[in-house]
C-alpha cells in the first residue's frame, strides 16, 4: 500500500490536499482534506442584529462575497417580510451578474488556461501568452467594476443592505458599464471557441446528477426560490435539506452532502445542463454549437460552461441596466416583523448556495449557510477515483497522476474558504 | 531589516501566503489588474499557491500573509515562512487582528462550542486552534490593515519596498478621511458608526454610501475606546451591543481594549 499526496492543492481558492492511497494497480481511497480552519460563521451569527450578520457572510468567501450577501439579503428579507421594489432587484441581479463575470474570468484565464498550455501559472504564462491573458483580465476588471460601481467596493462592498441600497449608483456610471458589456463579447467569443475546441479526454466520463437554482418564469439565471434537479425534480427553497442532506465526515471541516444517497454537481455545468434551452442571443448560440452529451458526464466541461455564462452575462448586463435606468430611487424598505423563518436561494459562481435563517425578537436566532465547494467535494472524489484507477491503469508516473487530479479538482473551482465554514449550530 | 532588504542586487524574492480567511486580501493583488504584469516582472514570485503551481520554498525577502492562524497546520506554516524570511507583511484584516472569526475571543468557552458543534467527531487532520493574528505568535514587520485591504494601498506598499523603502502605516482614524469626504457625521443622526477608533485607509467607504463604519480597517492606534463606548451609551446601545459590534472585525487588539474597560468599570 502506498499513499499520493498533493499536500497543498495550487490554483484553487483555499488551502486543500489530495491524498490517495493505492494497493497495487486498486485505488483504496481518495480524499480531497479541506484544512483550511473552520471559521465558525454561523456561531458568529447568533444574537447579532440581521444587519450585522449581512457585516459578516460575505466574508465568508472573497471570491463570492456579493453571492452570499445576495443569498442572506434574500433570507433576511424572507424573515422580516420585506419586498422590494423592482429597480432594487434588478440592480442587485446586477452585481450578482459581475461577480459571475469576475469569479468565472479569474478562474478560465488565471487558473485554468495554465493548465491548457502546459505552463504552471500565471506568472509563467505572462511572458508567452501575454495578450491572451490581458484580455482575461480585461474581462475580470469589468465584472470587478460592476461590483464596485454597485456594492461601493470591490470586495466586501457594503451598499447592498437590508431593503435597498445605500446610494443608488448613478446613470451615467450604469450607461458606461453597459458600453463596455457590449465591446467585450468579441473576447468571450474567442475564448469560448478556444475552450470548446479544446480535447477532454473520455477516461472520465461517467454519469452524475446537476443541482441548480430554478430561476422564474422560465429564464436563464442566478436565483429564484426554488431547486431545480437534473432528474426533473423541483423543490422549494424551504425545503432544502431534502435535497443536501448534510453530514460531517472526518478529514474536512467542510460538510458533505448527498441527494438520493449519491454525489452530486453544482456550478457553471450544472446550469448549463439543466437549463442551457433556456439562453437566448448568442449565448444560446455557443451553447449549441458545443454543448453534447457528454457535459452530463464529464466535470472538465465545466471550463466551458463558464465562459458561456461570460457571454450569457454581458448580453443580460445590458438589457438589465436599461431597465434600470428607467427606475426610480427609493428609501430602504423597512422590516413590516420581528420574527421568522426564510431560506435564501442563490447560485454563487461556483453553484447552489443557501443561506437559511431563523429571526426572533429582531435577533438572529439560527442560521444555517451551506455552500457549493462543499456539495461538489464528494463527486470530485468520485472523479478522481475514477481518474486515478484509469491512470493507474495506463501505468502513469505519480506526479502526473497527481497532476491529472488537481485538474479535476481545479476544474470545479473549489472555493475552500467557502466551504470550510460549514458547521451545523446546536444551541445548548 | 529594510537594509538587508534594500541591499538585494537581485529582484525581491517575494511569496503571498493564506492562512485561515477568505482570500480576498490575495485576491485584491490578482485584481490589480493594469499593474499585475509589471509586479510580476519587477519581483521574483517563488510563491503564491493561490495563483501558481511551481512553488519554491525558499528563502525570502518580503511574505505577505493573509488569514488568521487557526489551525496547528497554519501555525506550523507560518513559523516556517518566519524562519526563511526577512520581512514579515501581514495583509488583511484576519492576519493584522484576527478577522471576523476572531469575534468570540472574550468567549471563554471556545473549545467547549467546537465541541457542541461538530460532536465527538475526532478529525484525521491538522486539529483547530482559537482564531489569532499573526503577531500573536511572530514577529510582524509591517500591517496592511483592511477587510480586503486596499489596492492603491498595497501597490504604494510594494513600490516603496521595490524602491528601498517601508510601507507607511495609516496612524488616523476614518472620521478624518469621511471629513475630508465631507459627509455628514453619522454619529450625529444616531446611526451606530465606529469611524472614531478605526484605521483609515478606506477613503470613508461607507460613510459615503450613508451607511456607518462597521470596523473593518481595525482599531487606530491610541483608539479613543473609552469616549467611543461612552457615546455609544449615551445614543442607547446596550453595552452588550456594543461589545458585539465593536468585535464584528476588530479582533485580537479591541478584545483586549474592550477588556480592560470593562475591568476599570467594575
Amino acid at each position: 500500500m502506498r499513499r499520493l499526496n498533493v499536500n497543498h492543492l495550487t490554483r484553487v481558492e483555499g488551502n486543500g490536499a489530495i491524498t490517495i492511497e493505492v494497493d497495487g494497480k486498486k485505488v483504496k481511497r481518495v480524499r480531497i482534506e479541506i484544512i483550511e480552519g473552520p471559521r465558525l460563521f454561523e456561531t458568529l451569527a447568533i444574537g447579532k442584529l440581521p444587519s450585522e450578520n449581512l457585516n459578516l457572510v460575505p466574508r465568508i468567501c472573497g471570491i463570492c462575497t456579493l453571492s452570499h450577501r445576495y443569498a442572506s439579503i434574500r433570507a433576511i428579507e424572507k424573515c422580516l417580510g420585506i419586498a422590494v421594489p423592482k429597480k432594487t432587484f434588478l440592480l442587485r441581479e446586477l452585481m450578482h451578474h459581475g461577480e459571475m463575470i469576475e469569479s468565472h474570468s479569474l478562474h478560465i484565464f488565471l487558473l485554468t488556461l495554465p493548465d491548457l498550455f502546459g505552463y504552471p501559472g500565471a506568472p509563467a504564462l505572462a511572458d508567452k501568452y501575454e495578450e491572451y491573458l490581458k484580455e482575461g483580465l480585461e474581462l475580470k476588471k469589468f465584472g470587478n467594476r460592476i461590483m464596485e460601481v454597485v456594492s461601493g467596493r470591490v470586495i466586501h462592498g457594503e451598499n447592498p443592505v437590508i431593503g435597498g441600497f445605500g446610494k443608488f449608483p448613478t446613470e451615467k456610471e450604469l450607461l458606461k458599464l453597459s458600453s463596455q458589456a457590449r465591446c467585450l463579447i468579441p473576447l468571450i467569443s474567442h475564448t469560448i471557441d478556444l475552450l470548446g475546441d479544446s480535447k477532454i479526454p473520455k477516461y472520465l466520463d461517467q454519469e452524475t446528477q446537476y443541482v441548480c437554482v430554478n430561476p422564474p418564469k422560465k429564464r436563464y439565471g442566478f436565483s429564484g426560490d426554488s431547486i431545480l434537479i437534473s432528474d426533473g425534480q423541483v423543490f422549494d427553497a424551504e425545503d432544502y435539506k431534502k435535497v443536501t442532506n448534510e453530514r460531517v465526515v472526518d478529514h474536512s471541516y467542510a460538510k458533505r452532502a448527498l441527494y438520493n444517497g449519491k454525489p452530486y454537481t453544482t456550478g457553471a455545468i450544472a446550469r448549463i445542463n439543466n437549463l442551457g434551452d433556456r439562453l437566448n442571443g448568442m449565448a444560446a448560440e455557443y451553447y449549441h454549437k458545443y454543448w453534447n452529451n457528454r457535459w452530463k458526464k464529464n466535470p472538465i466541461f465545466n471550463n466551458t460552461a463558464q465562459a458561456i455564462e461570460i457571454l450569457y452575462c454581458l448580453e443580460k448586463i445590458q438589457e438589465l441596466i436599461d431597465q434600470i435606468i428607467a427606475l426610480r430611487n427609493h428609501k430602504i424598505i423597512k422590516p413590516k416583523k420581528e420574527n421568522g423563518t426564510g431560506t435564501g436561494l442563490v447560485e454563487a459562481p461556483r453553484g447552489i448556495l443557501f443561506h437559511s435563517y431563523e429571526i426572533k425578537n429582531g435577533r438572529m436566532e439560527k442560521s444555517d449557510i451551506i455552500t457549493p465547494t462543499g456539495q461538489n467535494l464528494d463527486d470530485i472524489e468520485r472523479y478522481m477515483r475514477k481518474a486515478a484507477e484509469h491512470l493507474l491503469e495506463k501505468n502513469e508516473k505519480d506526479n502526473e497522476i497527481l497532476r491529472q487530479l488537481e485538474i479535476i479538482a481545479r476544474a470545479y473551482d473549489p472555493c475552500i474558504s467557502c466551504s470550510s465554514h460549514l458547521i451545523r449550530v446546536v444551541r445548548k | 531589516m529594510i537594509e538587508e532588504v534594500i541591499m538585494a542586487k537581485e529582484r525581491l524574492k517575494i511569496g503571498i501566503y493564506g492562512l485561515t480567511g477568505c482570500a480576498g486580501d490575495q485576491l485584491t493583488i490578482l485584481n490589480c489588474e493594469d499593474e499585475l504584469f509589471d509586479f510580476f516582472r519587477a519581483t521574483e514570485i517563488c510563491s503564491f499557491p493561490m495563483a501558481k503551481s511551481d512553488n519554491l520554498e525558499e528563502n525570502l525577502d518580503i511574505a505577505f500573509i493573509e488569514g488568521s492562524v487557526s489551525t496547528e497546520e497554519d501555525l506550523r506554516l507560518l513559523k516556517d515562512i518566519r524562519e526563511r524570511t526577512k520581512m514579515v507583511i501581514a495583509i488583511g484584516n484576519c492576519s493584522c487582528y484576527g478577522g471576523p472569526q476572531s469575534g468570540l475571543l472574550l468567549d471563554k468557552n471556545w473549545r467547549k462550542r467546537i465541541k457542541q458543534i461538530y460532536g465527538d467527531i475526532k478529525f484525521d487532520i491538522p486539529p483547530p486552534r482559537n482564531h489569532k493574528p499573526i503577531n500573536a505568535y511572530v514577529n510582524v514587520n509591517s500591517l496592511i490593515p483592511g477587510c480586503p485591504i486596499d489596492k492603491g494601498e498595497f501597490l504604494r506598499a510594494i513600490s516603496r519596498l521595490i524602491n528601498g523603502d517601508l510601507p507607511i502605516p495609516i496612524n488616523y482614524p476614518v472620521c478624518v478621511e469621511c471629513k475630508y469626504n465631507e459627509n455628514e457625521c453619522l454619529l450625529n443622526k444616531n446611526i451606530m458608526c465606529l469611524g472614531p477608533v478605526i484605521n483609515a485607509g478606506c477613503n470613508s467607504i461607507c460613510v459615503n454610501h450613508n451607511l456607518p463604519c462597521v470596523g473593518c480597517r481595525g482599531p487606530v492606534i491610541e483608539a479613543a475606546i473609552t469616549s467611543e463606548f461612552e457615546l455609544l451609551l449615551k445614543k442607547g446601545l446596550s453595552s452588550d451591543d456594543i461589545r458585539n459590534r465593536a468585535m464584528l472585525f476588530a479582533g485580537a487588539p479591541m478584545a483586549q481594549m474592550l477588556k480592560k474597560l470593562m475591568e476599570t468599570k467594575k
